[in-house]
Formats: C-alpha cells, structure tokens, sequence
C-alpha cells in the first residue's frame, strides 16, 4: 500500500470514528468521580450472595465467569502456539541438555545478584502463592499470583545459573500446569451441569465472609488459573530462553558446563 | 484531581514519550519497563490494586524479559 493511500484510509478511518468516540466519552462519569452504578451493585451484592470481600475475582469468577474462560482458554491457546512454534524446531525429547552457543560470551554474574535472587526468590515465590490463595479476600488473585510465581522461578535462573533452573522447570509438571489449570477451570464449569445446574453455577458451600476459603467454586476457578498462568509463563519464558542455547542430544545425565 | 494523580498522568505521559522517543531496541524495552512501574503507581492511585499487580507484573517483569531474550535470539542467529 502506498503512504499517501495508507494516510488517506487513517483520515478516513479518524473522520468515522471521531463523533462516535466523541459521543461515548462525553457521556461518561467525569475522571475521578465516585464508584460508577455497576460497582456499587455489586460492592453491595458480592459478599450477600457470594460471601467474598474481593469484589474483583465476584466479577471475573463469579458474575462474569464465562468471560474468563474465554480469556483463559486465549492465554492456553497463545501459549501452546508459541510453544509448538519453538519447540517444534527443537525436539520433544526432554533428556536433550542446552549448552552455551560457540563463541557467545559468557557473563559471570556478581555475588551481590546472587545472594539478591536467594534472598528474593523464596519471598517472591511465598507471596506468590500467598496472592493466589486469597483471591477471594484480597486484592489479586490466581493470574497476579501464578505470573510472580514464574518470576520467582526467574529469580532461580538469574541466581543460580541456567542449568540449575531448567533443571527446576524443563520437565513435563509445566506442561501439566498449563493444560491441567485450563482443565480444572473448564470442569468447574461443567461439573455444576451434572448436578443439574447451570454452566458455572455456584453451587458449592460458600463459606464464611473473609475467610479464605470463601467463595465456593470461585476457589478452584481460582485455583486453575493459577496454575495455567504459572505453567504459561514459566514455559514461554523457558521456550523463549532456549532460543539462545545450544541444544546437545543426550541423556541428560552428562554434566554441563555452564 | 489530586497532586499526586496530575504528577503520575505527567510521569506517564513522558514515560510513554520515551519509549516512542528510543530508538534502540534493548534502550525501547527498558523504557518499556519503567512506562510500566508508572503505569503500576497510577492504578494504584486510582484504587485498582488488582490492576496494578497485574501490571506489575506482566508490563514490568514478563514482557520485558520476553524482549530481550527475542533481542539476544536474534542478535546470535545474525552472528551464524
């Protein structure tokens, strides 16, 4: 396409869509005003009916639980693509060793980074987990705590050097993560149908309001995507860390350098 | 509107112009970072913590590192 046709399209494109962005914007609450309708019903609603006081994951699991089975299965499908992307050219065979390119310098890392990475690792993993478990009482929830814990995995490579880590992460419980967490949320919303309810009713107990382990289903919806967005990350980081190794064909057991 | 708010949609404002403004890919992803831990402060500001986790952690920590690993792929498949 020539740049004056591409300009051309763009002013067009700007001229259709200005008075109708135009119209939707003006007719929004003014910036910073009080809490909008939507949020206050169900700030109201969320701990009557659901017995949770993070009115966030009501919303993403609960009242709009399809949306995120949508989202989830996106994040499934975009990671299985990059993986079978980078993967594919690589090989299945999990014994395979990666080893330092020829000719690539290797920086040493300084003491003061690994002692950072064994002193934050552990912390970051901690409240990973801690932010996955309450997501039905505190902000964040499955999706925040699953991506700090495969930052905290990073944290292992960057402190204990790239063997050690895909040691901890190059095995099939990623993968397992991954589909599992998808799984396990599409479950939650099919097993309600056996019982003779609807797609992803709350039919479960759901528990005492601030407790953690309120929110009935919303607790293994929650569960499952933590684990799909820690196996996701973890393996897109590894898939894409790859890129940047050598593979060796073996059996694994033969020591590496690096 | 606060202080505090006008000063971090100014800090966002310039933190987005310096990514558009480097030039150099690895200089682009770092500013891509920091636009990020603006963007983390501004939710949470504006009370969404939810947000700014999220934030934190994918526009911060993930897709930063994603890029420059893409950057040194690409940098050793040019040296072959």
């Amino acid at each position: 396409m020539k740049p004056g046709l591409r300009v051309a399209l763009f002013a067009v494109a700007v001229l259709c869509l200005v008075p109708a962005v135009w119209h939707v914007a003006a007719a929004m609450p003014p910036f910073g005003s009080e809490t909008a309708q939507y949020g206050m019903v169900v700030n109201k609603l969320g701990p009557e009916l659901r017995h949770i006081s993070n009115m966030v994951s009501a919303v993403n699991f609960d009242f709009r639980g399809l949306d995120t089975i949508g989202e989830e299965f996106m994040l499934v499908g975009a990671v299985t693509g990059a993986v079978l992307l980078l993967r594919g050219s690589r090989g299945e065979n999990i014994a395979d060793r990666a080893d330092v390119i020829a000719g690539r310098a290797v920086v040493g890392r300084a003491e003061s980074t690994i002692l950072i990475c064994r002193v934050f690792g552990p912390l970051l993993l901690l409240f990973g987990l801690y932010m996955a478990l309450h997501a039905t009482v505190t902000p964040g929830g499955g999706f925040q705590g699953g991506v700090m814990l495969a930052s905290g995995l990073v944290l292992a490579y960057l402190g204990e050097g790239y063997r050690g880590w895909r040691r901890l992460v190059g095995s099939r419980v990623m993968d397992l993560f991954e589909g599992g967490g998808a799984f396990v949320f599409a479950l939650a919303g099919l097993a309600p149908m056996a019982a003779g309810a609807a797609f992803l009713e709350n039919v479960l107990p759901l528990g005492k309001f601030k407790d953690v382990f309120s929110g009935g289903l919303m607790l293994i919806e929650n569960a499952g995507v933590a684990f799909a967005v820690t196996g996701g990350f973890t393996l897109l980081f590894l898939e894409f860390l790859e890129e940047t190794r050598v593979v060796v064909k073996g059996d694994g057991g033969a020591e590496e350098r690096r | 509107m606060s202080v505090l708010l006008a000063g971090l949609l100014i800090l966002a404002a310039l933190a987005g112009t310096g990514v558009v403004l480097s030039r150099e890919p690895r200089r682009q992803v770092f500013a891509l970072a920091a636009n990020g831990a603006v963007l983390t402060l501004l939710f949470f500001a504006l009370q969404a913590p939810d947000v700014a986790l999220s934030e934190l952690a994918v526009g911060t920590a993930a897709t930063p590192l994603l890029f420059l690993v893409a950057l040194a792929a690409m940098r050793i498949d040019r040296q072959r």
